[in-house]
């Protein structure tokens, strides 16, 4: 087997098998979920055959399709392409899409017209990986399209659920404005340097931007930034993420919106090479930071389990664009960790909502409570995930958070620039507020009082906690281990966005790039100065220790069930002041109540933005893409 | 390897003896103690001899755990634990004038994030209970990390700024040894705004009055506490006390880091007689002056007032002052 053509099969396997599961598949349940899962783990194990010759001997993968190779220095037909930078976002998505599947086995068992739901999820899962493996500009627009449609159709899946046609009409509007603002650029880049192909693209364009090429780069950010969800563009994200199954929405918050980082870091570092552009940096920053502040405070005014997510993932996605914006290789590599992380965590906490909402029957914050009782596993996984998210150490969102704000600050003492004091200081209070509203799902949904509907509720089945197990599994993992995630999987991506010499002569042929004048700078390693593995040893076995002699000294005691909601002792109910014990659940709407009041301004201004109606929103992005050309337009050219 | 295992040994010895477990539980119970005995003084009270913070702990060890039916178990039981380990971890960082068991470059916000664990340990314990009155006592501690994290953020950030002049420093060994060449942090003028916020943001830390609006025994019963009995609630309690140690001492390591003794036992008794002075000061008069305030205004107080006095100090070092 040749190397070389592992990329392309992996993403032919996945766009083959879509069509298999309709013909064979759509009838029995045995066919399909054979299928699906032969293609899922044969795609991901030729992405991860990949790793020694990419991330470790920093190689570059390339395959021209027909074996159309470039004719008098032009490359004229569709190349693959995988440097380190590819092949990190394609392990995020092999990853992603593997545990999406196994978990759609149990979670979507009870749906119809599943040969539907496979083909499309089977499209999806192709269509990201071969946007993030592609070379050639042109395809990635073709699956941009793809991975588009694939998902409003699966927002739409379960029509019969309120607002699901809603939530897909208006990703359809939205990404459609994304996508045509894509193509509109990629035509622009075709008509003033005659080639799609990427590698060539950044030589040529390494010469400087001309108008047309700045007004082409102009609409590529604001189309990415439209598949990132990047505030203004946020708004389908949340409608659509909080109505589809909720594997896809896992899909679509691991995945599909990292496909936007991907395309905006290729366009601005690699393709374009205009990130020593200040502007362009602090139009970025500027995105980012609102994008993380309006996605938090989105979330904090939630009370659907799902939507708060959703406005999670803009928000953390908020933290990427900005760390990427910062232009440093500690802003890249901070980026790039935490798009990993914000795969791993935000994962598993939509795989958690989904086995609330298949096993409780809905994700209503205000209608759930003290499911920890009857869901201890799937709490532990949560809570995990909680941890994760809002950036409490040893989970893997503190490493990343911690050099984001390092690169942010540093930022600013070299620049002297007093915004990305501001953007280091919201960054730390937007960590705050993520954790202040996993507090309040914690104690919405999982501890508290238990409702008697929810009396006889179980742990989903074993191929739903699996995924949600390695999910935590990796999210401690990635924590713990930081250093080695830099080593192998981080800093040959950074090194690969920053020096794109071999990703140019590797399509084009030796010395192209030198003869375009793209040159190599080496890159130094982050250093993590506070990690020391024995130091963290030592720390086990203190918290060992000192849980046992809390164990040990405790020896606490529980009170014996008699019948359905009495206690043998009443030393062992709840405190009531001496009144009777009655169902009084402190959750959901009710938290943050001191928050709530003293922002109100601010959320009537945001309740007037968040109007629902598409048209508002469409005018949203209209603006933002126009602020984007102007600004990037007077300092760019 | 006998390096290994003297390092071992070494980092085991930190983090339970000095200046870890052991030394920031004893001189966190002796500070609730004095805490304890002047406001009786001032209330015109003989009080609590200053030992009895220690005695109280004891007893609570001694008692039964009840686990109340509704409560997670796991949970409940694990999170004080939680919170005392990364309390505990604290001191590790914090340099005790000469003398730093744990140095990185990055000290501050690994300090800020352990020190949020404390009160994510009060939280999701309180919630793990089950109870009501807890539930509600979560969401007011939880508002309040919420007012105080920005003000403290503009602190610290000040601080660093201050310290790094055009490079980025974070480390607190460095802050430390900076103030050994220039005098205390707490003689720049620019900085004494930021001093006031400090001295401010402690009480709300460490759950005082008037900013004990998370655990109002009067009114919700000690909130997230609610539920706890014995062993736990001994080891919530240190967390508190260990908080006053740790929040006093990182006032004392930011901004009153010039004293050398030149000894590590001297340099240890100096430290806990400024965080002495520093409780009396901005723990108990204030508590002893001031009545309990609403969420709401608490919210107000620290997003207005404190950070307002932050954020100037930011200012004005930004602008090379």
């Amino acid at each position: 087997m040749n190397i070389q053509n592992f990329p392309v099969l992996a993403v032919m396997l996945l766009f083959l098998s879509a069509f298999l599961v309709e013909i064979f598949g759509s009838k029995i349940a045995a066919i399909r979920n054979f299928i699906t899962i032969v293609a899922v783990t044969v795609s991901a194990a030729l992405i991860f055959a990949l790793i020694p010759a990419v991330l470790i001997k920093g190689e570059v993968i390339s395959y021209w399709m027909g074996n159309w190779e470039p004719v008098a220095g032009y490359a004229i037909g569709i190349g693959y392409e995988v440097d380190a930078l590819s092949l990190f976002f394609a392990l995020l998505v092999v990853c992603t899409f593997w545990l999406s599947a196994v978990y759609s086995i149990s979670y979507m068992k009870d749906d119809h017209h599943l040969g539907h739901y496979y083909t499309l999820f089977l499209m999806l899962s192709g269509s990201v990986l071969g946007l993030v493996l592609t070379g050639d500009i042109f395809n990635m627009f073709v699956m941009i399209e793809i991975m588009t449609f694939a998902s409003v159709a699966l927002t739409a899946f379960r029509n019969g659920t309120e607002g699901a046609l809603e939530g897909a009409f208006k990703y359809l509007v939205i990404g459609s404005i994304g996508s045509s603002l894509n193509l509109a650029g990629i035509a622009l880049l075709y008509a003033e340097c005659h080639t799609l192909n990427m590698a060539q693209l950044s030589a040529i364009l390494s010469g400087g931007l001309s108008p047309t090429t700045v007004m082409a780069f102009a609409l590529i950010v604001a189309g990415f930034g439209v598949k990132s969800y990047m505030v203004p563009f946020h708004t389908p994200a949340a409608d659509s993420y909080a109505v589809a199954p909720t594997a896809a929405s896992m899909v679509f918050s691991g995945m599909v919106n990292k496909a936007g980082v991907y395309g905006m870091i290729r366009m601005v570092y690699i393709v374009f090479r205009a990130m020593d552009a200040s502007a362009l940096q602090m139009l970025l920053v500027i995105f980012g930071t609102l994008t993380m502040f309006v996605g938090v405070t989105m979330a904090l005014a939630q009370h659907e389990f799902k939507r708060l997510l959703a406005y999670h993932s803009i928000s953390q996605i908020g933290y990427v664009i900005m760390a990427v914006g910062l232009g440093s290789t500690l802003g890249l590599t901070g980026g790039l960790f935490h798009a990993m992380n914000h795969t791993l965590f935000k994962g598993l906490l939509f795989l958690t909502a989904g086995a609330v909402l298949k096993q409780a029957g809905t994700t209503n914050l205000d209608a759930l409570g003290g499911l920890s009782k009857r869901m201890p596993r799937t709490t532990l996984y949560f809570l995990a995930g909680a941890a994760a998210i809002s950036g409490i150490p040893p989970f893997n969102g503190f490493a990343s958070k911690w050099i984001i704000y390092q690169a942010a600050y540093t930022k600013a003492v070299e620049s002297g620039n007093f915004l990305y004091v501001i953007v280091t200081v919201a960054g730390l209070i937007v960590s705050v507020m993520t954790l202040a509203s996993f507090i309040k799902v914690t104690q919405a949904v999982f501890f508290g009082q238990l409702r008697e509907e929810h009396a006889h509720v179980q742990e989903p089945p074993f191929l739903m906690r699996l995924p949600m197990f390695l999910m935590a599994l990796l999210c401690s993992a990635a924590g713990l281990f930081y250093p080695l995630v830099n080593r192998y999987l981080l800093h040959p991506a950074v090194d690969a966005t920053v020096n794109v010499t071999n990703y140019i002569d590797k399509m084009m042929g030796d010395g192209y790039a030198a003869a375009a004048g793209v040159t190599n700078i080496p890159v130094q390693e982050v250093q993590f100065s506070f990690w020391d593995p024995l130091l963290w040893l030592v720390l086990f076995v203190v918290v060992f220790v000192a849980a046992a002699v809390v164990i040990m000294a405790g020896k606490g005691s529980r009170g014996r069930v008699l019948e359905e909601g009495a206690v043998a002792d009443p030393k062992y109910a709840t405190f009531f002041s001496g009144e009777q014990e009655l169902y009084s659940q402190v959750g959901g709407s009710d938290l943050f109540w001191g928050f709530k009041k003293n922002w109100k301004a601010y959320y009537r201004v945001m309740d007037k933005l968040h109007s629902g109606i598409v048209t508002d929103y469409t005018n949203m992005a209209v603006i933002a893409v126009g602020v984007i050309v102007i600004v990037m337009f007077i300092f760019l050219i | 390897m006998p390096e290994t295992a003297q390092y071992i040994l070494w980092t085991a010895f930190y983090i339970l003896i000095f200046p870890g477990a052991l030394f920031t539980s004893v001189v966190g119970l002796f500070l609730a103690g004095v805490d304890r005995k002047v406001i009786a003084h001032m209330q015109r009270r003989i009080g609590p001899p200053i030992r009895q913070p220690m005695y109280d702990f004891f007893k609570l060890l001694g008692k039964e755990t009840i686990i109340p039916h509704a409560a997670n178990k796991f949970v409940f039981l694990a999170a004080p634990v939680i919170g005392f380990v990364s309390l505990a971890i604290i001191m590790l960082f914090i340099p005790i004038f000469g003398f730093t068991a744990v140095s990185g470059s990055a000290d501050l916000i690994v300090i800020l994030y352990l020190i949020t664990i404390g009160g994510v340990a009060l939280i999701v314990g309180g919630s793990a209970s089950g109870s009501p009155y807890a539930g509600i006592g979560v969401s007011r501690e939880m508002v309040t990390m919420m007012s105080y994290e920005l003000p403290f953020v503009l602190v610290l950030l000040a601080v660093a700024r201050k310290v790094g002049g055009s490079t980025l420093v974070f480390s607190m060994e460095q802050i430390s040894q900076w103030q050994v060449e220039n005098g205390h942090m707490l003689f720049q003028w620019s900085m004494i705004p930021a001093a006031i916020a400090f001295l401010l943001i402690i009480p709300a830390e460490v759950g005082m009055q008037p900013f004990d609006v998370a655990e109002a025994e009067t009114e919700i019963c000690e909130g997230p506490l609610i539920e706890y009995s014995g062993a736990p609630l001994a080891v919530f309690k240190l967390n508190t006390a260990m908080k006053m140690i740790i929040m006093t001492g990182l006032f004392t390591s930011l901004f009153l880091g010039q004293f050398r003794t030149g000894y590590y036992w001297a340099d240890a008794l100096l430290f806990v007689a400024i965080c002495t002075v520093l409780t009396i000061l901005c723990m108990t008069t204030v508590h002893a002056v001031t009545a309990r305030l609403k969420i709401e205004h608490l919210f107000k107080f620290y997003w207005t007032i404190v950070t307002g006095l932050a954020l100037s100090s930011l200012i004005l070092v930004w602008l090379g002052l």
